[in-house]
This record gives structure tokens, sequence and C-alpha cells, in this order.
């Protein structure tokens, strides 16, 4: 019956476009056109965006009471009234949708960071008491990690009526199924047509006004021109694509010059932050239609486009960044740190290269909101044109944008020390975990460093915390009882002589008689 | 491309595990997610380096014991991981309910895995050079061999309680027993 539902349902829209189609989707495509040429906004996206979020999370509701009513087949009806809580409205956060409690992975680090509290000294039995620790955190890394996750899509706490992010594990009810179906047409049938028809007006116009632009002989007249033809271009992109962003804190944008550091989630980043002011690209130079792309812009302002060869010196890449940026004529450049796209769940280590171009920075953070349609590009499970083509069939985009107050480097600080800064400043604007694991970890295995590193935090836990010290000097005791009778005769006077120290040879007689013995040999040699 | 993890995973099977294991429904559906997340070619089971892939176990000093450990107890063949014997692993980190009659049974389940991680040649056996291989892997090249040795005699000694050199299975739990591994080795899930 739900077959005979949609195919009516198809007839219907047939019929309606046949009519009303092409014209209502041009009427709309001038429309946006002129919307982003002006940079003004009727805020539709806005609303249609709260629409389509209550209707989500009433259709969680439906499927969650469905859920329980199917679940409580053989419990009373005043029970399962009782244990229906109130449905809690979160917005889904980086630490939702845990499995475990993590208690002794995170009992190891607090061990290896010397945070802990030490119950037993005796190395033996702090080395067997750790190495279970080290056994049950490995289990619970296997069941669930930092990094790994950081590289698929987020879990959603409600459906978003789009098949990609559905759970077969979730009830799916009749009414659910409609919704499905219904929104399935909408999108396939009125979203992505006027999308596609965007995407070209926005392509075009970027090419050809940027290479028009170019001409201009007049330096300030052609910086004008160029900003007002990106961001026109850039703001028809994101309709192209559906998307809502909220700028804030907007006077710490960069103006003149310099370089901004933002998280990386997808390709759209660049085109997002490009809608509310003009950044210098960087990048590869590509053949091909990108490649042609490239070099439109180019004609009308200066981006920094890489060959294949300079890219890998990288002295030669600072020296031209540095140059750029140092021109306060040129546009800030936008630079993604991580390296590569990370789930928006969390901020993975910065490269350190960017750091050390500029004394200043610029921070951005974003966060998408993944309701309404999944930013984040899995490159190792999708190709761009897949992505692109999801990204065109979801609902929208929503994002934030915080532009945060610029960074300098500090007196002494290193380049690391000021990427881990800027990182965290980010990651708390966004609401997203700090992270220092390397977002090379996506493709390659751990570096050996990574793991030497361990053991030499568990090795100075060991020696500087239990009694592996003491067992290292019963090896003094050995070279005391080896030396000749004139050498120990003289370290005994040297320590005689140091006022405190007599202090401490009868304590350490008290506990080891060997060196008492010592002692009173010196003292009767002496007498 | 949202997590399409579509469950392959028929009821029965799962009805099967949670009597085998004792993990409830909602439980072995998330262990089927991540499963299916680190077998990251799709091939339907587990091969070693799937789970070294993990960066946190990789860092691990007893990262690759805890792998060998899995695919020992896994049994037959012990190159490929299936889902269901991936859980029964995991069930030996069920916290120990203590109202259930199996409890020295889970007790001695743990103690188990835990005297695999040291006996390396899977002999029954600790010995003083299989005990130094872990304690390397501890600390790596930041002690001298001297003090390795030391450090290994030492412990084998305060265990070995019938002075052959090495440690039995006997031995180890005997010096087990003040330890309370039901804590130690008990992984509690979120409900």
């Amino acid at each position: 019956s739900t077959i005979a539902a949609s195919a009516m349902l198809l007839q219907f829209v047939v019929g309606l476009a046949s009519l009303f189609y092409l014209p209502f989707i041009f009427s709309i495509v001038l429309l946006v056109i002129f919307l982003s040429a002006t940079g003004l906004t009727l805020g539709i996206r806005k609303r249609i965006a709260h629409l389509l979020i209550a209707i989500f999370e009433w259709g969680s509701d439906v499927s969650e009471s469905e859920e329980q009513v199917s679940e409580s087949v053989g419990e009373t009806r005043e029970e399962t009234a009782e244990e229906q809580p109130a449905p809690i409205r979160k917005r889904h956060s980086s630490s939702d949708l845990r499995i475990i409690k993590r208690e002794h992975s995170e009992l190891i680090d607090s061990k290896l960071l010397g945070q802990d509290v030490l119950k037993k000294k005796s190395t033996v039995s702090v080395l067997v008491d750790d190495s279970l620790d080290f056994i049950s955190a490995g289990i619970e890394s296997i069941i669930e990690d930092n990094v790994t996750s950081r590289f698929s899509a987020e879990q959603l706490p409600s459906w978003n009526l789009l098949s990609r992010t559905k759970y077969t594990f979730m009830h799916i009810s009749p009414k659910l199924t409609i919704l499905w179906i219904l929104g399935f047409y909408f999108r396939y049938l009125i979203l992505v047509p006027i999308r596609v028809c965007l995407f070209c007006v926005g392509m075009a116009s970027m090419v050809f006004i940027t290479s028009a632009v170019g001409y201009v002989p007049n330096k300030a007249v052609k910086k004008w021109l160029n900003r007002r033809a990106m961001l026109t271009s850039m703001r028809i992109f994101s309709r192209s694509f559906s998307s809502i962003v909220n700028f804030h804190d907007r006077h710490n944008r960069a103006t003149q010059g310099g370089i901004c550091v933002a998280n990386h989630t997808s390709p759209m980043d660049v085109m997002i932050l490009s809608c509310d002011n003009c950044y210098a690209m960087v990048g590869q130079k590509q053949g091909g239609i990108l490649g042609f792309i490239q070099k439109s812009l180019s004609k009308a302002e200066h981006h920094i486009w890489f060959e294949r060869s300079e890219a890998k010196d990288r002295m030669a890449v600072s020296n031209r960044m540095r140059e750029h940026v140092e021109d306060p004529t040129k546009l800030p450049i936008i630079i993604f740190p991580e390296g590569t796209c990370i789930n928006n769940t969390s901020v993975m280590m910065f490269k350190k290269g960017s750091f050390e171009i500029s004394e200043t920075i610029y921070p951005v953070a974003m966060k998408y909101d993944s309701r309404l349609g999944d930013a984040f590009w899995n490159s190792s499970k999708q190709s761009y044109g897949e992505y692109m083509w999801m990204m065109m069939t979801s609902w929208a985009i929503t994002a934030d944008v915080w532009y945060l107050p610029p960074m300098t480097r500090m007196e002494g600080e290193d380049s690391i020390a000021f990427a881990r800064r800027v990182k965290k400043a980010i990651a708390k604007a966004g609401g997203l975990v700090d992270l220092e694991w390397d977002g090379a970890l996506k493709r390659e295995k751990v570096s050996n460093k990574l793991i030497a590193l361990q053991q030499k935090l568990y090795f100075e836990r060991l020696s500087t915390r239990t009694s592996m010290c003491s067992e290292i000097t019963d090896d003094s005791i050995d070279i005391l009882k080896n030396m000749s009778e004139d050498d120990r005769n003289q370290l005994f006077k040297c320590l005689d002589e140091a006022d405190d120290d007599n202090a401490v040879i009868r304590k350490v007689s008290e506990f080891i008689p060997e060196v008492a013995a010592l002692v009173t040999e010196a003292v009767k040699a002496e007498e | 491309m949202g997590n399409s993890s579509s469950l392959m995973l028929r009821d029965e099977e799962i009805e099967q595990i949670s009597g085998e294991t004792e993990f409830n429904r909602n439980q072995i559906v998330r262990l089927y997610s991540r499963f299916l997340s680190l077998d990251k070619k799709g091939q339907g089971f587990l091969e070693r380096e799937d789970l070294m892939n993990v960066p946190e176990l990789a860092v691990n000093p007893l990262g690759d014991r805890i792998v060998d450990a899995f695919f020992t107890l896994a049994g037959k063949d012990d190159k490929h991981l299936n889902f269901r014997q991936f859980v029964q692993v995991l069930a030996y980190f069920q916290p120990i309910d203590k109202t259930k009659r199996n409890e020295n049974n889970d007790r001695s389940k743990k103690l188990k895995f835990a005297f695999m991680m040291y006996d390396l040649n899977r002999n029954g056996y600790i010995t003083r050079e299989e005990f130094k291989v872990i304690l390397n892997s501890m600390v790596g090249a930041n002690i001298t061999a001297d003090q390795l040795d030391k450090i290994a005699d030492r412990t084998i000694e305060e265990a070995d309680a019938d002075q052959d050199g090495k440690i039995s299975f006997e031995e180890f739990c005997k010096a087990m027993e003040k330890t309370d591994i039901e804590d130690k080795m008990s992984i509690r899930f979120l409900n």
C-alpha cells in the first residue's frame, strides 16, 4: 500500500512539474542571485530548518513510544506508563553515546602523568598492579577509543529522515515511513534541481567575473570588485548547499593580511568562511577544470598555488607564505593545520608549520550541526563527487563560526607550544574535544616515537615513585664494600664535614646494618 | 556517509550470543557496530592488524600481548576473529555479579587471561625470560640489562613457591590473592 501511495504521489508531482516547475526554479535562482549580490537574507532557510528539526523530534518521539510499547509485551500497562521518561532534547555533543566507562584508561593516564595516589611502594607490586591496569585499558580501547571514532561521522540522537543515517535497529513506524517518502521527493525533486542550477550559476559567476576583473587596471577598484565578486559567488554556492551559517564575534575578523587558522571538517569549510570575508587560498596547482578555476581566481587576486615539486620543499613553502603574509595589501591566508578532515567532534594535533610563518595568528572555530546534514568528508570512504552529491541531497548544512581574537606567540614559546595553545582556544570556543593525537593516524600507523614516549613515561613512574631507586642503591652498598679503606675514610670524612649529613648517615645506618658497620669501622680507624 | 551500520546480525544470533555471554541486546548491538568499524576492509572478521590499528592499543605496552590473547582464545583459526569470538573474549571482562553462582569461575577466567599476558609460549609457566620481555616492553631502553635482571629476579622470587625458577598458574593465582582482580579487570558498560 505504501508503494501505491507513493506512485500516486509521483503522478501528482509530475503533473505539477509540467505546469509550474521550470518557471518556479528560475525565479528562485534569480532571487538567490539578487540576495547574494546584495548580502541580504530573507531568513527562509532558518525557518525551514526549525520546522524540519521540529518534525524530526516529533518523529523520534513516535518511534520511541512505539519501541517502548513493543518492548513492554508482558509488562503491565502501569509499569510502562511510569517508565516512560520525558525525552531529553539534547543537542548532540562530542561526549555523547559512549558505550563503556573508561576507568582503566583514565587511571593509566593519571599514572603516567604522575597524578595518581600510590598505595604500594615496592617496584614488583607496582609493576604487577600496573600491568593489570594496562590490560584492562587495552581492552577498553578495543571497545571504544578516542581516535578512530573521530574519523567517521558522528552519531545522531534522533533520526533526520535521511536513509544514510538510519540505524536498522531503530523501530520504523508507518508514520515515519510516509514522512521519509515525502522528504525524499521534496529533496530530490525540488531541492536538488534548484541546488544544481545555483551551483552552476555560482561557478560560472566566480570564474567569469574574476577573469573580467583581472583586466581592471586600477588596483583599488580591482580589489573592491574582486571582493564583491567573490562574496557574491560564495553566497550563491552556500545557498546551493542550503547552508545556514551563524557568524559570531565578527569584529575579530582578519582584514589586513595575516594567517587564519581553523579546524577542518569538510572541503566546504573554505566556502563557508568565504561568505563573510575574502581569503587568499593556498593549495597545490591542479590540472583540468580545477586548474582552470585556480587560474581565473588568480587573475583578480593573489592566491598561493604551489607546483607539486615546490610543495615538497618546506622551506620554499614557508618562504612564499611568509612573503604573502607580511604584505598588508594582500588578503589573509586560510590554513587548516590538522592536515585532514576530522569529524567535528574534536580538534586533533595542529602541525607546527603554519605557526612558524607569522607571530600573530587569527584563529577561527567552526562547529557544524549535523542534524540536518553531516558535512564531514570521510575521504577514505567517499570520493569527492559522491561527497558533493551527498551534500546536495541533504536537508541543509548548519554551521557556527566563531572568530577568535588574534593570538600572538609569547616570549620563548616554540611553535609546537604555540600551536597547542591556539588549538586549545579553538576547541574551547567550538565546544570540541581537544586531542593531542595526530590526524594523520587516519591513514598511518602509530609512530615508534609515541611508543618510546610511553615507555619513557612509565620508566619515570617506576624510578621516581617506587623503591626501584633504593634497589639501585643496593649497588652503592656493594661499591662501598669494595672500596679501599683509605677511599672509604675519605668519603666518610667528607660526609662528616657537612653539617646535616651526619644525621643522614645515622638515619641510613638505622635501616641498613651494613652501612652502620662501615661507619663504626671508619670511626674506629680514625681513633 | 553517516553511520550506516546496516545490521547484518540476525535476531537469533543476538539471542544466542546474549545467552552465552550475558551481554544484553543493546550492548551486543553496540559491540557489533564497533566490530564493523574496526573491520575497515569489510571482510566480516578481524585480523591482528585491525586491532593494532587502534592508536591507543598500539601505544599500550601490553598491546600486542592483548591482541595475541584474543586470537588464542578465539580458537582453531588464530588469524581471523569473527564477531562471536570477539564478544566471547570481551565477556571475560564483564563485572562479576556476586549474586550468581559462578563467582569463582569468573575470577578464575580473569586470572587466566592475565596469566596469558605473561606466558608468551603458552606452556603454562611464566619464566624469568618471559617476564623480562614484558618488562622490556613496558620500560623500553630506559633501564640497563642489569636492572632488568634484578627486577625480574625479585618478581619471580616473590611468587615462586616451589622454587623451580618459574611461575605456574597456581602460584600466579596465589600471588594475586590479595589483589582485587574483580575490580582491576572489569569493564563497566554505560546503560
